[in-house]
Parts: C-alpha cells; structure tokens; sequence
C-alpha cells in the first residue's frame, strides 16, 4: 500500500464550473521525494490540499496512510501524517516569536510541555535556524520565514511534506535555501516530500517527476524520462531545466549524446569528451 | 508616515518588565491607567510622572523607539493642550487677554496636566505591555483572566487567538499599506493635497485593495492553522506556562499602594503642601 492514494478523483470548486482535477489516479510512496509541475491554473495546487485532506475529494476517494481522508472524524490523523508549507510565507507564521511559533503544532496536538520544548529545538535544528529561537517573525528574511514554516510543520511529527510553490515568492538565495532544506529532509529523515514548483531546476532534484495539464496527469516518470521529452514540454507550454534544453538543441543539430542529461556538471563531462573524441 | 506606527510591536529585550508575568502586567497597566488619569494635585502628578519614569527606565526599551512611539500623537498632544489651554474658563482675570482670546490660570495647568496624562498614557503602555510583552503571552494573559468567562459561554480563547493574530498581521499589513500607496503614487495617486475630505477620499483605493488582501490572508491563513492541527481552544497545551514569581506579586503591591497614595494625594492640594513645608523648616 502505498502513502498516498488518489482513486478515480475528480474535483470542481462549484457543481456548474469545470472540474479542475479529472480522474487522476495516483499513488505516492513512503519515503519518496515528488516534483509535480505544471503552468499556472492546471490543478496542481488543488491536487496538493486534496492529497493532504484540506479539501474532501469530489468524487473517488483519497487515502493518507490508509485513511481515507472524506471521514471527517479522522482528519485530525490525517492531518497529523500530511504537513503543507504554502507560498507566502507570511500568511503561515501565527505567532511572532520564532519557538513559539514552531511551538503551536504540537500546542494543538495537547503534548506534554517537556515534548513540546525537545520537538521545537530538534525542529529548529533540522532547518538550520536555533540561533533564531527567540527572534521576532517579521524581521526574517524570507527564506527565513520559510524555514521557520517547515520547522512549524516537523515540529507536528507528519510522516509527509507537501510544498504548495514554497519558493515561488523568494529571492534566489531564499530559494537556494529551502531547496536544500527539502533536499535533506528527504535523505536524511527519510521525510516524503512532495513539492509543487514551476522551477524546473527544482524539479530536477526528485526522484520522480509528475506533469500535470489541464486537471490530467501528462506525464509521470523520473526526471531524466521527463525531460528527454522536450516536444510534448512545449506542447504543453513548460520550459525544460536549460541545461537539458542545450543538449537537446545539439543533439537536433546532429552532435550524439546520452539522453536524460540533467545537471551542468553533467553536461560539461558529455561535451569535453565529445570534443575529445572529435579531435582524435 | 506609517512607518512610524509602533503600536502594538514586542521588542526582544531581558529587563524586570520583559520577565514580569503579563496577567500581572496587565492588572498593573489598568491601575496604572487609574493613576495617569486621576492624578490631578501637583504632587499626586509628581508621583505618577515619577512612575512612569521608573517604568520607562526598568524596560531598557531604547528612547529612540519610544519616541516614535510617541511621534504620531504629536498632533492629538497639541490639540488636546490647545483646547484646554483656550476653552478653560477660570476664576480671576485672565493671564493673557488679546480680543476674544482669553488665557486663564486655570487653563494653563490644565493643559500642561492633559498633556502630561496623555504622554504617560501612551508611554506606560507601550513600555509596561506592547513593548516587552510577546502577543502570545500577552493573549494568554487575557485568556487567563478572562477564563472565568468561559463558565458564561463566552469564546474566551478565540477573542484571545483573535486578538493575537490582530497584533502579528500590524507589521505586515502596515508594510502592504505602503507598498499599495507606492503603486498608487505610481499611477499618479495625489495624497497629499487638496483639503482633508479629497485626501480622506483619495485613500479610498489604498483602503480597498488592503482589504481584499487581508482576507485572502486570512484564508490562506485558516487553512495553515488547519493543517497544524488547530481546532480551538480545548485539549491545548502551552510551550510557556504562565508563572507568577514572588517578584511579580511584589511588583503589584507596589503598583497598588501608589494607585491609593495619588488618589490619597489628590485630596491634599499644593497649598497645603507648602504650608506643611513651611512648618517642617520653620
């Protein structure tokens, strides 16, 4: 069984507009680290609040861990298992103190004092941020905030992580950061991460990568299997990583090189021994 | 101009006040309040003078903030004192008299008195609460001495989340306010002249797209609070645990017994503080 379930889901906001989920079928496994991408408006969001039960699924059902999440008395355990960092990180933060604000997941959940304490320090230690415990909320920099939203989610103990666009409103540097930060949740605390970007840079780092069109899902596979397509990319007007955009475009001039090619370090080994070989 | 609002804004700080239990800190403030506004013999405004300096002092809160604190009363200040300085009648004649401007006395020390109330108003207040308070704390304040409430019905702990989350949103909303008038000077918005009803009317469109921001916020909001398991006020428990030290219980005593000694002094008037004077050197 895997994590997260979708069957046959359907979704619309209003009974008499358009569905913006159409029967996706879906599942994501424990431990995974998922990129779904996509232009603006093609559901990705929504699928992301209805994978982590915000939203009840139209039609189809949806499981978190078996849980099926339209059994209003258990959204409190579904909730538990599935966090979700949004875009503003301001809009997140409820308190203006960074611990307490960190604090407030495990408020909610009713822990005992001394728990709270042991999770809002290991919380703030993942994310790289206890020298700021006690530092005001607005005087962070944006990728700060957003550290400080995810160390409020790990605080909860959730066995999954959804990033709805989180670095969409940060500076490179920002986005650097939190990158990162999803990076090594996902290696090192064997945390599953599903983000939702339209950064294929960021994308490029999973381990799976899932196009969404139109409410449908337009192509899952690994990032190297993604992005060696790059007609149906620009079918359905997304950019491919520039790194993979280059190789493509000499590959098309007629130059043979291995497909899937992803990162710049990569690329650089492929073309100095092409031109290796052409000088022999 | 907005800039300078500091209402409501906590400064990390470790002084005796930044310590203080807030549900103490908030008795203190309403006899502190009491204080400012009964004062009214000279002695008795000495007294409280003197304890909003001691309150000043004990925050270790930078006078520079303090005066931006007080920047933007500056023109309620000055109004207030003029008002009093020319509508009060007093006995006698008058000390100033220039065609139908008449200046008593009495109008005098009442407009210094308004103007030394207000300015110790707004400066214990921020000292004694917003400055060295967190809103968390302070909303767990409220909730613990509004808790006997609960009893009635009354949502105790959501006025109390409300009231906490009010306070967070000042600073960024106050940010989003400026960029808004930006954009709007950008597009040749005039704010600045004309007389107060067109400028009154010219904030209309800063005003309009502020609040359709700070619902979409409050939204976005919900759902993050959601997604933290909140769910109201039952079964939660606290990081901090309000806790009252013996300090604290001292620190009211005193606060109270200088609430009974102004309004004690309030009775004695500088007359007979000078004649008592006389008697003590004599």
């Amino acid at each position: 069984m895997a994590f997260i379930e979708l069957r046959d889901l359907w979704f619309s906001y209003s009974p008499e507009s358009e569905p913006v989920i159409k029967n996706i079928n879906l599942d994501i496994e424990k431990g995974s680290y998922t990129a779904i991408l996509g232009h603006n408006g093609c559901g990705k969001s929504t699928l992301a609040k209805l994978a982590c039960g915000i939203i009840p699924p139209g039609k189809g059902k949806v499981f978190v861990d078996g849980i099926d999440t339209a059994d209003e008395s258990r959204a409190f355990d579904v909730r538990k298992k599935c966090g979700m960092v949004f875009q503003n990180p301001d809009n997140q933060l409820v308190a203006s103190i960074v611990e307490e604000d960190v604090a407030f997941a495990p408020e909610n959940l009713g822990l005992p004092r001394k728990e709270i304490r042991k999770r809002v320090d290991e919380a703030l230690a993942t994310v790289d941020m206890s020298a700021y415990a006690k530092h005001a909320t607005n005087k962070l920099s944006g990728g700060q905030k957003q550290r400080v939203a995810i160390a409020g989610m790990l605080a909860m103990g959730p066995e999954c992580i959804v990033f709805d666009e989180a670095t969409a409103m940060l500076d490179p540097a920002g986005r650097k950061e939190i990158a990162e930060a999803m990076k090594r949740l996902n290696s090192e605390i064997g945390m599953t991460v599903i983000t939702i970007t339209h950064y294929m840079s960021e994308a490029v780092e999973a381990g799976r990568v899932i196009v969404m069109n139109d409410g449908e899902i337009a192509a899952d596979g690994t990032p190297e299997e993604i992005f060696s397509q790059v007609e149906k990319l620009r079918s359905i007007s997304l950019a491919v990583p520039q790194v993979t955009e280059l190789m493509y475009e000499l590959e098309r001039d007629g130059y043979g090189f291995p497909r899937g090619i992803l990162h710049a370090m990569d690329a650089a080994d492929a073309i100095e021994s092409a031109v290796r070989e052409a000088r022999r | 101009m907005l800039k300078d609002i500091t209402f409501g804004q906590y400064y990390p700080g470790d002084s005796i006040l930044h310590r203080a239990d807030a549900r103490i800190k908030i008795i203190i403030l309403i006899e502190y309040m009491i204080i400012a506004l009964a004062a009214r013999s000279l002695l008795a405004v000495a007294v409280s003078v003197a304890f909003t300096v001691f309150l000043v002092v004990a925050s270790k809160i930078k006078p520079g903030l303090l005066l931006k604190s007080v920047k933007p009363l500056i023109f309620v200040l000055i109004f207030t004192a003029a008002i009093n300085l020319f509508f009060t009648a007093g006995e006698g004649d008058p000390v100033v008299h220039w065609n139908f401007i008449n200046i008593y006395r009495e109008g005098i020390v009442n407009a210094l008195l308004m103007a030394v109330r207000l300015l110790s108003l707004v400066l214990g207040s921020s000292v004694l609460l917003s400055f060295t308070t967190t809103p968390l704390d302070l909303t767990d304040a409220i909730e613990s001495l509004l808790s006997p409430l609960k009893k009635l019905k009354v949502p105790v702990h959501e006025f109390a989340m409300m009231m906490s989350i009010a306070l967070k949103f000042i600073p960024t909303l106050i940010e989003e306010t400026n960029k808004i008038i930006s954009a709007q000077k950008a597009r040749c918005a005039d704010f600045d002249s004309g007389n107060i009803f067109r400028r009154v009317k010219a904030l209309i469109p800063v005003l309009i797209p502020l609040f359709v921001s700070a619902v979409k916020r409050a939204e976005e909001l919900a759902d993050a609070m959601e997604c933290r398991c909140y769910h109201g006020g039952e079964g939660r428990t606290r990081l901090k645990e309000l806790k009252s030290r013996p300090g604290d219980y001292v620190f009211l005593l005193c606060a109270t017994a200088i609430t009974a000694g102004v309004i004690l002094l309030n009775s004695i008037t500088t007359q007979e503080v000078f004649d008592f004077c006389k008697t003590l050197f004599s």
